[in-house]
């Protein structure tokens, strides 16, 4: 094992353990704002561990639409709900023993699905030692648009879809909020508002 | 190919020192006292009456989400940009009904006025 | 030329119906429209469209489409044809509902129609990819529709289990998906296939892995027990004519996903999910029977004889004969059926302000109206497995199966929890024409709904008393 190897191990090792901590962070955290700020950074490790693998485009996109943009939604979201912290964690107590008993047994068959014992590493085909000049987005976009042309634009029928979901759930129509119209409001005369009204006034 | 990217590790690092640096030397260093008065909210004189943090309007998810699918059309744009010499008229078709169909979208949400802030 | 080409492309009626959504889309945007009669008759242009397409398209041999990931053959015909002529029913019982609640109609349309689609990637997907993107469009505008009546908390406490359930069931799914793929390194089921016929045992281990996770993930899809949570909730929380779509023709899907991943991907593995699939029919035809007996909605009653059904037609997959699956398809195609006349009949009796779901609003249907009564009761008898209705046969058909296939233990038990699961439908049954009426005010009278359940209800007494050539249809469709 040549230094190189050694020094990718290094960095795949502590990705992979920023990865592991801060999605377990994610979960145990009290505040979900908090939450949602560690999810940023597991996106990040996540995105450093594809780059280890040589398929950078599919890397830059997690930071690009995850982190740009899925996490600005997810902000959103913590930020229009009022979460009572303190029922939730009284929940998350609740169903730890549960969460505990599944995640125990996941993981143990996880660990002997996948132990060498079972899986020949040698039966997997493995990335890496790629020329200089190689482009992952080349090669993806050679086929995303030929091979793939059917489940592409399957994709885009799925955003369509989830437009007109979004909309007809949250949006509540044109016309339907007070909004106040400052054209009018400057344009407006005394005559409009005012009417001078003569009356007899009391005569002592 | 990854020694491309060696740069821009060495660059995190960097980053994530000097940033924990900061942190780190000013919770060691500062003044650290706090008190009851000190920990308490202030409002003019009063205790907070309510949680300072009001929820947003869900127009703003609304925004949000829209920005999202449009984000990811663009996500699909850049292979196809690198490739477009390569992939022929069935690839460039490919996208241009890809296209078309998020065209429909953004039209159905400017008919429907979600794209206006009132 | 082109016309015959056109008429011959396997993947016409998907690309058809696409396209008339888009422009009914546009036309509900752009025409001002009453009650939007437009859009309304436009969607079920499309779906007339889209039928008589795969009507035409029936005797193209199997073929493989875009690289592999869309395949054509008699299961995905007569899966699409079924799927679309539901739909085509479920929109003309849900039109006069969702305009008396103040539902988004065109919104509705839209979101059905975009399922649909879905339903018909699905059911024609080849691919593990497809099969996912097939599925998620399926779903995402049923979650939407089932929150669509935006002043219900009800609705949305419904849409907020049904999508929180069903996102992670897409998510054990889309794992077990990706121990295929890391297994077989490939997505196309005809490769997986292959590669799964000789395996080294540690591949086969990551193999069964992820078929466990498919399976639970396809279960929830289908509502079979242990994942049937959120049936229930669902089916009661949803509008009622959203329930109808959610209970009918999605299940023929999720069922096209069962034959793609286990029947064709995965025949080497057949003791493995064999096994899951007892397991999984015991269960949901035991909770869902006894459970539906206590129920004094009828939605809920509804939702859980769904999963006894559900539990049914996996004992004619568990079979693991051909004839066994055409027995599990002619379960799904009649249940679609029946649930269609039952939810839609829930449509037809509820007016705006007084619906009708709990068991105790049918009393007295019969001296109200003798017809719908009867109509009814057809669908119950048929439910609970009554000569001459078409549940009988697709009960029949699957205890024949299983006998073939040597699990006489199996049937047994199926055949007495049908006897027990009777209770409950013919207690409707007893409801409806030895019971007073509560209800004074009149039956809304809707001709064209009236005809229409008419013939969906006939259906099932016809198809009951003739089923040899949907029983042929369906065996063509597993013809080895």
């Amino acid at each position: 094992m040549n230094l190189a190897q050694i020094f990718t191990d290094l960095v795949f090792f502590s990705f992979a353990a920023i990865l592991v901590g801060s999605a377990l962070m994610t979960i145990i955290s009290r505040n979900p704002v908090r939450s949602a700020l560690f999810l940023v950074l597991a996106f990040f490790a996540a995105t450093g561990l594809w780059i280890l693998l040589e398929v950078e485009f599919l890397g830059l996109i997690l930071i690009l639409v995850y982190v740009g943009a899925v996490m600005t939604l997810f902000l959103f979201v913590v930020m229009t709900l009022n979460i009572d912290v303190e029922e939730q964690r009284s929940s998350f107590v609740r169903y730890l023993p549960f969460a505990i008993v599944i995640v125990a047994m996941l993981v143990i068959l996880m660990v002997y699905v996948i132990s060498p014992g079972h899986l020949n590493p040698s039966e997997l085909t493995t990335t890496g030692g790629q020329p200089v000049n190689y482009s992952n987005t080349t090669e993806l976009g050679m086929v995303l648009y030929t091979d793939y042309a059917y489940p592409f634009e399957l994709a885009g029928i799925l955003l369509l879809v989830a437009i007109i979901a979004a909309i007809s759930l949250t949006f509540h129509g044109k016309g339907n909020n007070k909004t106040q119209n400052p054209d009018q409001q400057i344009l407006i005369r005394r005559e409009d508002r005012i009417r001078m009204v003569k009356m007899q006034g009391d005569k002592k | 190919m990854l020694e491309n990217y060696l740069p821009i590790l060495i660059f995190i690092g960097i980053g994530l020192v000097i940033g924990m640096a900061a942190l780190i030397i000013g919770a060691l260093i500062g003044p650290h006292k706090p008190d009851a008065e000190k920990n308490s909210p202030y409002e003019c004189g009063f205790p907070a009456f309510e949680d300072t943090r009001l929820p947003f309007d869900v127009r703003y998810y609304l925004v949000a989400i829209l920005f999202i699918i449009f984000d990811l059309e663009t996500a699909f744009l850049f292979p196809w940009a690198v490739v477009l010499h390569k992939i022929g008229l069935y690839g460039f078709l490919a996208m241009m009904v890809f296209l078309g169909l998020l065209t429909i979208g953004f039209i159905y949400e400017w008919k429907k006025g979600a794209l206006e802030w009132q | 030329m082109l016309f015959e080409t056109i008429l011959t492309y396997p993947a016409t009626p998907e690309i058809f119906l696409l396209g008339m959504t888009c422009i009914v889309l546009l036309a509900d945007l752009f025409i001002k429209q009453q009650e939007k009669k437009i859009t309304y008759w436009l969607s079920q242009f499309a779906l007339v469209g889209t039928a008589v397409l795969v009507l035409l398209l029936y005797n193209v041999p199997s073929t493989l489409l875009f690289n592999g990931s869309f395949i054509w053959d008699k299961t995905a015909a007569l899966m699409q044809f079924a799927i679309v002529a539901i739909n085509f029913f479920i929109l003309i019982y849900a039109r006069e509902y969702i305009r008396e609640r103040k539902i988004p109609q065109g919104e509705y349309y839209l979101l059905s129609l975009f399922s649909v689609l879905g339903m018909l990637v699905l059911v024609s997907a080849y691919s593990l990819l497809t099969l996912y993107l097939g599925l998620e469009l399926l779903s995402l505008p049923l979650y939407a529709m089932v929150a669509l009546q935006r002043d219900s908390t009800e609705c949305a406490e419904a849409a907020m289990k049904y999508f929180v359930t069903g996102a992670l069931a897409s998510g054990m799914l889309l794992y077990g998906l990706s121990m295929f793929y890391g297994a077989t390194q490939s997505l196309n089921i005809t490769e997986i296939a292959q590669v799964t016929s000789n395996l080294s045992s540690g591949q086969e281990l990551m193999l069964i892995f992820g078929l466990v996770f498919i399976i639970a993930g396809v279960v929830f899809k289908l509502g079979a027990a242990p994942f049937h949570m959120w049936v229930p909730d669902v089916y009661q929380g949803a509008p009622t004519s959203v329930t109808l779509f959610v209970g009918t023709a999605p299940k023929i899907a999720a069922l096209a996903m069962v034959v793609r991943l286990l029947i064709e991907g995965t025949p080497a593995l057949v003791h493995q999910w064999q096994e899951v699939l007892i397991l999984i029919a015991v269960l949901s035809i035991a909770l869902g029977n006894v459970v539906a007996i206590v129920q004094s909605n009828l939605k809920r009653m509804l939702s859980y004889s769904a999963i006894a059904h559900v539990g049914y037609m996996s004992l004619g997959l568990l079979a693991a004969t051909p004839d066994g699956y055409a027995s599990a398809l002619f379960y799904m195609l009649a249940y679609a059926l029946m649930s269609l006349g039952a939810f839609g009949m829930l449509v037809l009796l509820s007016k705006s302000g007084a619906e009708v779901d709990k068991i105790g609003d049918l009393r007295g249907l019969n001296t109200r109206n003798p017809w719908l009564a009867f109509m009814l009761l057809l669908v119950m008898f048929s439910m609970a497995g009554i000569p001459p209705m078409v549940g009988f046969f697709a009960k029949l058909g699957v205890l024949e199966a299983l006998i073939g296939a040597h699990m006489v233990w199996l049937a047994t038990f199926a055949l007495v929890f049908a006897i027990i699961g009777a209770y409950y439908y013919l207690n409707v049954v007893k409801v409806m024409y030895f019971e007073e009426p509560e209800i004074q005010y009149p039956i809304v009278n809707r001709p064209i709904i009236n005809v229409a359940i008419s013939v969906n209800c006939l259906m099932v007494l016809w198809l009951g008393m003739f089923p040899s050539g949907l029983i042929d249809l369906c065996r063509a469709a597993f013809a080895m």
